[in-house]
């Protein structure tokens, strides 16, 4: 029955982000037909500097389906609307709110609390991440395209594995605050200070959480980031045990 | 001795954050007991409860609930034989009346179907009316009925009537008691209404500032404390009593009134050597007790 409670507390999270994450993946799609309108117009605008490099290279991944897919959807799309709802399905429900003396008083162990809670919205945000991303193959011959399934399946992946993370990380903090904002302002604001270290700092523009999310290694060279894939994982992990430990050793 | 308990509390202590929340409790509780636990806002009544749910732990000290650390190993199993509701009877609110009893009844294996089935008829409750929906009473009588439910051995109930009005008050009293009858079950209740701890309790304690000032049977208490009230001739005599068991001596005017805990016999002896007019020893309320063990100031 907890399972029961936990999808009761996060279905309405989870129904509009994957309405949200699907309209977004198809709307990249649909608008390609009239990007593709407006490549010819771009080497018109000069800009220099890291602006100017970041809006030439989406340019040029734009030329080809498969890069304007990887730049407008995996990349940001969906990284980016991903995170906000990964952290959303992490916070609350576990002892925040008014319910929370009925909860911890059931005959349950708290670390079963963590667990099924974190296993609800982790089985929720890889729908999140999967879903929208077979939209993209399922809805490119609409405009006369082709897209992977399999490389939108990589994609997905990368996204749940390394989005996990800040999932985690609301989890985390959810057991920290009774309420649930400060864990959501919290994850959400280690979500874009990894962001603008990413975009400022060439070392982690490729190895950071975000390039693992958007699977930029899978999509440049083929190759599946499977170390960033694996620290993002045991990132995950080490959150959520001490998400329990700090449940269990919490007073109410 | 310990084991035979349904509560045993000693010596807890709690502090948060530099406030001593209790300051080295001890309680017993008998089984098939409907135990009042007295005190006023802020005296404790709360924090106590929570430590012997396992909830919150105490800082020192040793609780034992039916026998069992509620903090220990076996405290999932241990929450399996009891039944809490809170004073602010948290439910979820998203569920309704029938997803509530739908989800809570699988967490207890001995769950009274029969019982359920009894108190949805005599609470009236409208199944698919959501917890938020319901008033202050209506949420009152389900968390009640979640509880007896169960086929808990121990209830532990937190400021049970509070915010209902004097009907629900009494109703959920009535079943209460009708509950008690009924089983074995102990009934641990915390208030600060002292007209219901006196109405359905057979054994209360007094707790103040995180102390059980006055623990005892109700009837005990009744026989052992009493008014003794002194009329003179003039001005009352500013005397300070020796007997042991004084524990109040108010003067006014010809009067002068004492309050003993230990009986009357030895502070009366002591009183006649005064020659008072006249000499009346009168029963005391649970009030009157209440209000001299708990002190006033702040």
């Amino acid at each position: 029955m907890l399972w029961y409670k936990a999808w009761l507390e996060t279905r309405w999270r989870f129904f509009i982000g994957l309405a949200v994450l699907i309209c977004s993946a198809a709307g990249a799609v649909l608008t390609y037909p009239k990007v593709l309108s407006l490549l010819p117009l771009v080497p018109t605008v000069d800009v220099g500097g890291e602006l100017g490099r970041r809006v030439r290279e989406a340019v040029e991944l734009s030329r080809e389906y498969r890069g304007y897919i990887w730049l407008q959807a995996f990349r940001q799309n969906l990284a980016q609307t991903g995170t906000l709802f990964a952290v959303l399905l992490g916070t609350g429900g576990l002892v925040s709110g008014t319910s929370s003396l009925f909860t911890l008083s059931l005959p349950v162990s708290r670390e079963r609390l963590v667990g099924v809670r974190a296993a609800t919205g982790l089985w929720e945000w890889l729908l999140l991440a999967l879903v929208p991303s077979l939209v993209i193959p399922l809805l490119s011959p609409a405009i006369g395209q082709h897209y992977d399934v399999v490389a939108a399946l990589v994609h997905g992946l990368c996204l749940f594995v390394a989005g996990a993370t800040f999932f985690s990380l609301a989890v985390l903090l959810s057991t920290m605050f009774a309420d649930p904002w400060r864990p959501s302002l919290l994850a959400l604001f280690v979500a874009i200070a990894l962001g603008v270290a990413e975009q400022i700092s060439r070392v982690t523009a490729s190895h950071g959480l975000f390039a693992v999310m958007s699977g930029e290694a899978f999509f440049r060279a083929g190759q599946v980031p499977w170390v960033g894939l694996l620290l993002s994982a045991a990132a995950s992990a080490a959150m959520l045990y001490g998400a329990a430990f700090n449940l269990a050793n919490r007073d109410f | 001795m310990a084991d035979a308990l349904a509560i045993h509390a000693d010596d807890l202590r709690k502090n948060y954050e530099g406030t001593e929340a209790l300051r080295g409790l001890t309680l017993q509780v008998p089984p098939g007991s409907l135990f009042g636990f007295l005190g006023r806002n802020g005296a404790g009544k709360t924090t106590t409860i929570k430590i012997l749910l396992g909830i919150a732990r105490a800082t020192s000290g040793r609780a034992r609930v039916l026998g069992v650390a509620p903090d220990g190993p076996e405290a999932v199993e241990l929450r399996r034989r009891l039944a809490f509701v809170s004073e602010d009877k948290e439910l979820y609110d998203y569920m309704t009346v029938e997803e509530m009893i739908r989800f809570t009844s699988p967490f207890f294996p001995k769950w009274r179907t029969d019982v359920e089935q009894q108190y949805r008829r005599q609470f009236d409750l409208p199944a698919d009316r959501k917890v938020k929906a319901l008033s202050r009473g209506m949420r009152t009588k389900l968390a009640l009925l979640l509880a007896l439910c169960r086929g808990a051995e121990l209830l532990i109930l937190d400021e049970p009537t509070s915010g209902l009005d004097p009907a629900a008050t009494e109703e959920m009293l009535q079943a209460l008691v009708g509950h008690v009858a009924a089983g074995e079950t102990t009934v641990f209740f915390s208030s600060h209404q002292i007209a219901e701890v006196e109405q359905i309790a057979d054994r209360v304690a007094i707790i103040d500032r995180g102390v059980v000032v006055v623990a005892g049977a109700l009837d005990d208490l009744r026989e052992s404390y009493k008014r003794i009230q002194l009329v003179f001739d003039g001005e009352a005599p500013a005397v300070a009593f020796r007997a042991p068991g004084v524990r109040r001596v108010r003067r006014r005017g010809r009067v002068l009134t004492l309050l003993a805990s230990d009986g009357a016999d030895l502070p009366l002896a002591e009183a006649r050597a005064l020659n008072p007019v006249s000499v009346d020893v009168l029963p005391v309320s649970l009030k009157d007790i209440f209000l001299d063990t708990v002190t006033t100031e702040d």
